[in-house]
C-alpha cells in the first residue's frame, strides 16, 4: 500500500462537475491506448512462438538438403556411419539413435523407482520441517550444471569403474546413465511429488480407516490415483536424459556402435547429441556431414517435441483427475 | 509380514532420499576439496617466481634472496650429476676433448709458434685426444687404464703446462676416477636412466640455470606447488615398471629404488641429498593464491587463474539477461494480466512448453544456423560464433523459465492490491507498473537468478556459438570468449596439458558449480522471505 503516494489519494479520481462521457479525442486515444498497447505486449509475448518456430524453420532448413540427397531410409535403418569418409560417405545413424534410447532407457531403470520413491517419502512419510531441508538439496541436484557432472564421470567416477570393477574403459554406457539418473532424478520427483501430495487427503484417510498399512495405501491407492502425474514426471525426466548433451558426450565413450549383448552395460556407445557436439566442430558448413548432423538435430528435435505432447497430455489429465477428487 | 513389508517399504524409501544426498556429496565433496587446492596450496619458491616473471606480482626483493638461498642448495645436486656424468656420458666428453683440441690449436697459432713446434704439438694433442676418445668409448676396463695411462705420461710434459692442453690431464683424471667405481656393463643402462632422472629433475628444479631459457611458460619454471614436488620427489626415488606375470595377462606396478639403481656410484648420494633438502631447494610456503580469479593463464591453463573465464561467462550471461528479461516479463504480465485463456494463449502456453523441452545443443544448432550464420551477418556483423550470437542463443534457452517465473511472480500479487488501485481510479497499465510490478519485484527476481545460474551453466548452446578454449579477452561482443563451462570441458576432456595439474582442472569446474551454487541459494533465500511476506498479509 505504500506504493501509493498520498497526494494521489487526495486527488479525487473524478471530478464531478464535468459531464462522464469521454469526448471523441479521449475516446480515440483510450482506444488506441489499449488495443495498441496490448497489441505490442501481445507482440511481445509471441516471441515465444517465433522463437519455437524459427528453431523449427532454420534445424529443417539446415537438414532438408540431406533428406532429399539421402533420403531418411537409410538414416534410420543403417549403422554405418562414415561421414568424413573421402568416397561414399554413409550417414546411417541407427547406431547413435539406438544409442540415444539406450542410455535414457537405462538411466529410467535406476532413476524411477529412486524417484518415486523418494517422492513418497517426501510428501507422505517426512515430516514438514525436514522436507524443508531434503527440498532445497534436490533443488542443487538439478542446479549443478550438466558439464560439472560430465567432469565428474569423466575424471572422477570412469577411473573408479575402471580399477574397481575391471571395465576395459571406464567412459561407457554405465558411466553415462549412471550420471543422466541423477540428472533426470529432480525433474521425476518434484514433479511426481506435486501430483502424490496432491492426491487427497481422503484417499488416504479411507485407505488406512479400512486397516491397510502404508505400503498398502501408497500402491493400491496413491500411486494409482497420481499416475498421470507420475508418467508425466517420468516422460520429462526421460526428455532431460534423451536432450542431455554434455555429460553423454564426455562419458559414453563415444563408439558409434549398438551394445552387442545388448546388457553389457561396459561398453561405449554415442548418442545423438553427443554425434552433434563432437562432429560439428570439424564439418565444412554446408556439407553433406553438416546437414547429416541438422538432420540428427532434427530428429532430436521432433523427439523431445512428442515427449513433451505426452507430458502435456499426462499433466492434463492429473489436473483434470484432481479436479474431480 | 504385512507389517514387516511396510516397515520395509519405509526404509526403501529413506534410503532413496539417502542415495540422492549421498550422491550429492560424492559428487561435489571430492572436486570441492581438490578445487579448493588452486587457491589453498604450498606454494614453492618456483611459483613465487612464476607469479613474478609471468604476472608481476610479488616483492622483488624477497624473490631475489630467495632464489639466491635456493640455488645455492641446488648447486650440490647439479654438481653430482655433472660428475657423474663424467663418467659414463661419452658423447658429452668427447666433445669436450675436440673442444680443447681445437682452442689449443688456436693458442698455438696466437703466440705464433714456429712451423715445425706446432705442427708437433698438434700432432702430440691429436694423439692425446684420440687416445681419450676410445677410452670415453670403451666398456673395458684394462682398455681405458691402457688409454689413460697413456695420456697421463704427458702430463709433466713441459711444453703442455700452463696451456688449455693441460686440461686433457684433468678430464683424464676426472675420468679415470669415475670409472673405477662404474660396472661398465651397465653404462648404456645408466646413461638412459641419467636421462630419465634428469628430466625429473628439470620438472623438480626448473631447466638447467646454465641453458637456454624455454620457449613454452610450463617449461621454465619446476614444481610450483609442494604436492607436485612431492609427487614429482617420488617418481625420482622409485622407478615404477609394469611387469607383466607369467600366469596372467595383467600387468602388475613395481617400483624399485633408484637409489639402489645407482647403488655404489658417483650418484647415490644424491637420493639422500634431495631428500634431506627438498625443502631447503623449494622452500615451500602456505600460500593463498587469490589471484587464480583474476589471472590469465598460460596455455593449457598450466599455470596461472581463471580471470578471463570469469569475465567471459559474466558478459555471456548479462549481456542474455538483458535480451531475455525484458521478453520475459512483459511475456509474463501479458500472459496474467492482459489475456483471457482462449485458443491463442494455449498455443503460446504450449509453445513455451515447447521451448522449455529443447535440447541444448538443438539450441546450439538453431544458435549456429539463425544468429552466426543468418541474424548478425543480415545487420552487417561478422559471420562467426561471437559473444552476441551466443548470448542471444542463450536468451531464447532460458526465455521459458523467465516467463514462467515472472508469472508465477505476478501471480502471487495478491488480487487485493490491484482492486484497490483499480477503485483508486487508476488505469489498468498504472497499475500494474505501479502497485503489480513493485509487488511481484522479489518474485522476478528469484527468476532472474535462476535464469542466470542456468545460463552461466550451459555449455553446448556455446559450443558453436561462443565458446573458445584459448584466447585473448575480447575486447567487443563481435568476438568469441572463453568461459567457465567450456573451459571445465575443455580441461577435462581435450586438453592434454592440463591433465597434469588436476587442481586447475578442478578449481575452473568448483569455480563454475559454487557461482552457480551461490546464485541458487540466493534465489532460495529470496523466495522464502517473499513467501513468509505474502503469508504475513
Amino acid at each position: 500500500m505504500d506504493n501509493i503516494k498520498s497526494e494521489k489519494i487526495l486527488k479525487p479520481a473524478v471530478v464531478f462537475e464535468q459531464p462522464l462521457v469521454l469526448t471523441f479525442t479521449q475516446d480515440v486515444k483510450g482506444f488506441l491506448f489499449r488495443y495498441i498497447g496490448s497489441f505490442l505486449l501481445f507482440l511481445f509475448t509471441f516471441t515465444s512462438v517465433f522463437a519455437v518456430l524459427l528453431i523449427f524453420l532454420f534445424v529443417t532448413l539446415e537438414a532438408f538438403p540431406f533428406l532429399t540427397k539421402f533420403g531418411i531410409t537409410d538414416f534410420l535403418t543403417s549403422t554405418a556411419w562414415y561421414p568424413e569418409a573421402k568416397d561414399g560417405a554413409e550417414f546411417g545413424a541407427m547406431a547413435i539413435i539406438v544409442g540415444s534410447i539406450y542410455v535414457t532407457a537405462i538411466s529410467l531403470v535406476f532413476s524411477v523407482p529412486v524417484g518415486v520413491l523418494a517422492s513418497v517419502f517426501l510428501s507422505d512419510i517426512i515430516s514438514f520441517k525436514i522436507r524443508g531441508i531434503v527440498k532445497p538439496i534436490i533443488e542443487i541436484l538439478a542446479a549443478i550444471p550438466s558439464v560439472a557432472y560430465g567432469f565428474f564421470a569423466v575424471l572422477i567416477l570412469a577411473p573408479w569403474l575402471q580399477k574397481n570393477l575391471g571395465f576395459s574403459s571406464g567412459t561407457n554406457a554405465l558411466n553415462s546413465s549412471l550420471l543422466l539418473s541423477i540428472m533426470a532424478l529432480p525433474t521425476i520427483i518434484s514433479v511426481a511429488e506435486d501430483s502424490i501430495s496432491a492426491s487427497g487427503r481422503e484417499l488416504r484417510e479411507a485407505s488406512y480407516a479400512l486397516g491397510a498399512t502404508r505400503f498398502e495405501t501408497m500402491f493400491k491407492v496413491v500411486i494409482p490415483a497420481a499416475h498421470s502425474g507420475i508418467i508425466a514426471g517420468i516422460v520429462l525426466g526421460m526428455m532431460r536424459a534423451i536432450g542431455e548433451t554434455m555429460v553423454v558426450w564426455m562419458a559414453s565413450g563415444n563408439a558409434a556402435q549398438i551394445p552387442n549383448p545388448w546388457w553389457d552395460l561396459s561398453q561405449s556407445i554415442r548418442t545423438m547429441t553427443a554425434s552433434i557436439a563432437g562432429e560439428m566442430g570439424e564439418t565444412a558448413k554446408g556439407s553433406d556431414h553438416y546437414r547429416a548432423l541438422f538432420m540428427i538435430g532434427l530428429l532430436l528435435l521432433v523427439m523431445t517435441l512428442m515427449l513433451n505432447l505426452v507430458s502435456e497430455y499426462f499433466l492434463t489429465r492429473a489436473r483434470k483427475s484432481l479436479g474431480k477428487v | 509380514m504385512r507389517i514387516t513389508l511396510d516397515k520395509f517399504f519405509t526404509v526403501l524409501t529413506g534410503l532413496a532420499v539417502m542415495c540422492m544426498i549421498a550422491a550429492l556429496f560424492v559428487i561435489l565433496g571430492p572436486m570441492i576439496y581438490r578445487g579448493l587446492g588452486a587457491i589453498f596450496f604450498r606454494g614453492t619458491v618456483e611459483f613465487r617466481k612464476m607469479q613474478l616473471a609471468e604476472f608481476e606480482h610479488g616483492n622483488i626483493e624477497k624473490i631475489k634472496q630467495e632464489d639466491i638461498q635456493t640455488k645455492q642448495a641446488r648447486q650440490a645436486v647439479y654438481n653430482i650429476i655433472d660428475k657423474f656424468r663424467n663418467g659414463i656420458d661419452a658423447e658429452k666428453l668427447t666433445d669436450q676433448a675436440k673442444q680443447i683440441d681445437r682452442t689449443f690449436g688456436k693458442e698455438l697459432q696466437l703466440q705464433d709458434t714456429e712451423r715445425e713446434r706446432y705442427q708437433e704439438l698438434r700432432g702430440l694433442s691429436r694423439d692425446i685426444r684420440d687416445k681419450l676418445i676410445e677410452a670415453f668409448s670403451s666398456t673395458d676396463i684394462e682398455q681405458i687404464k691402457k688409454h689413460i695411462d697413456f695420456v697421463l705420461r704427458y702430463e709433466s710434459d713441459e711444453r703442455f703446462r700452463k696451456t688449455s692442453a693441460a686440461q686433457y690431464f684433468k678430464l683424464a683424471h676426472e675420468f679415470a676416477q669415475a670409472s673405477e667405481k662404474i660396472d661398465f656393463e651397465k653404462k648404456d643402462l645408466y646413461a638412459g636412466e641419467l636421462n630419465e632422472l634428469e628430466d625429473i629433475i628439470v620438472k623438480l628444479l626448473g631447466p638447467d640455470p646454465n641453458g637456454n631459457k624455454p620457449v613454452l611458460a610450463q617449461k621454465r619454471y619446476g614444481a610450483a606447488r609442494w604436492d607436485q614436488a612431492q609427487k614429482l620427489m617420488h617418481e625420482l626415488f622409485w622407478k615404477e615398471q609394469w611387469i607383466e606375470q607369467e600366469n596372467s595377462k595383467t600387468l602388475v606396478r613395481i617400483e624399485t629404488s633408484r637409489a639402489e639403481q645407482f647403488a655404489g656410484t658417483e650418484l647415490e648420494p644424491l637420493f639422500a641429498y634431495i631428500k634431506d633438502n627438498s625443502k631447503k631447494m623449494l622452500n615451500p610456503q602456505i600460500t593463498f593464491y587469490w589471484r587464480y580469479f583474476l589471472d590469465d593463464s598460460t596455455p593449457g591453463h598450466y599455470f596461472g587463474g581463471i580471470g578471463p573465464e570469469i569475465l567471459g561467462t559474466l558478459f555471456l550471461t548479462l549481456l542474455s539477461m538483458v535480451f531475455v528479461i525484458p521478453f520475459g516479463v512483459i511475456s509474463a504480465a501479458y500472459l496474467t494480466e492482459c489475456s483471457s485463456e482462449g485458443p491463442v494463449i494455449r498455443v503460446i502456453r504450449m509453445c513455451i512448453n515447447t521451448l522449455a523441452g529443447v535440447p541444448s545443443i538443438v539450441f546450439g544448432l538453431f544458435g549456429m544456423a539463425f544468429f552466426v550464420l543468418f541474424f548478425i551477418p543480415f545487420f552487417g556483423g561478422p559471420s562467426q560464433g561471437c559473444i552476441l550470437a551466443g548470448s542471444l542463443t542463450l536468451a531464447v534457452l532460458t526465455l521459458p523459465v523467465m516467463i514462467r517465473s515472472s508469472e508465477e511472480a505476478i501471480r502471487t500479487v495478491p488480487q487485493t492490491y490491484k482492486e484497490a488501485s483499480l477503485a483508486l481510479g487508476a488505469s489498468k497499465f498504472v497499475t500494474f507498473v505501479k502497485v503489480t510490478l513493485p509487488a511481484a519485484l522479489p518474485g522476478i527476481l528469484t527468476g532472474i537468478i535462476l535464469s542466470l545460474s542456468r545460463v552461466a551453466g550451459e555449455t553446448a548452446p556455446i559450443l558453436f556459438t561462443a565458446g573458445i578454449a584459448i584466447g585473448p579477452v575480447p575486447d567487443s561482443i563481435f568476438q568469441k570468449t572463453r568461459t567457465l563451462s567450456y573451459g571445465s570441458w575443455d580441461m577435462a576432456v581435450s586438453d592434454k596439458l592440463a591433465a597434469e595439474v588436476p587442481h586447475n582442472q578442478y578449481g575452473m569446474v568448483v569455480t563454475l558449480v559454487l557461482l552457480i551454487l551461490c546464485l541458487n541459494a540466493l534465489a532460495i533465500m529470496l523466495r522464502s522471505r517473499v513467501f513468509k511476506k505474502l503469508k504475513g498479509h
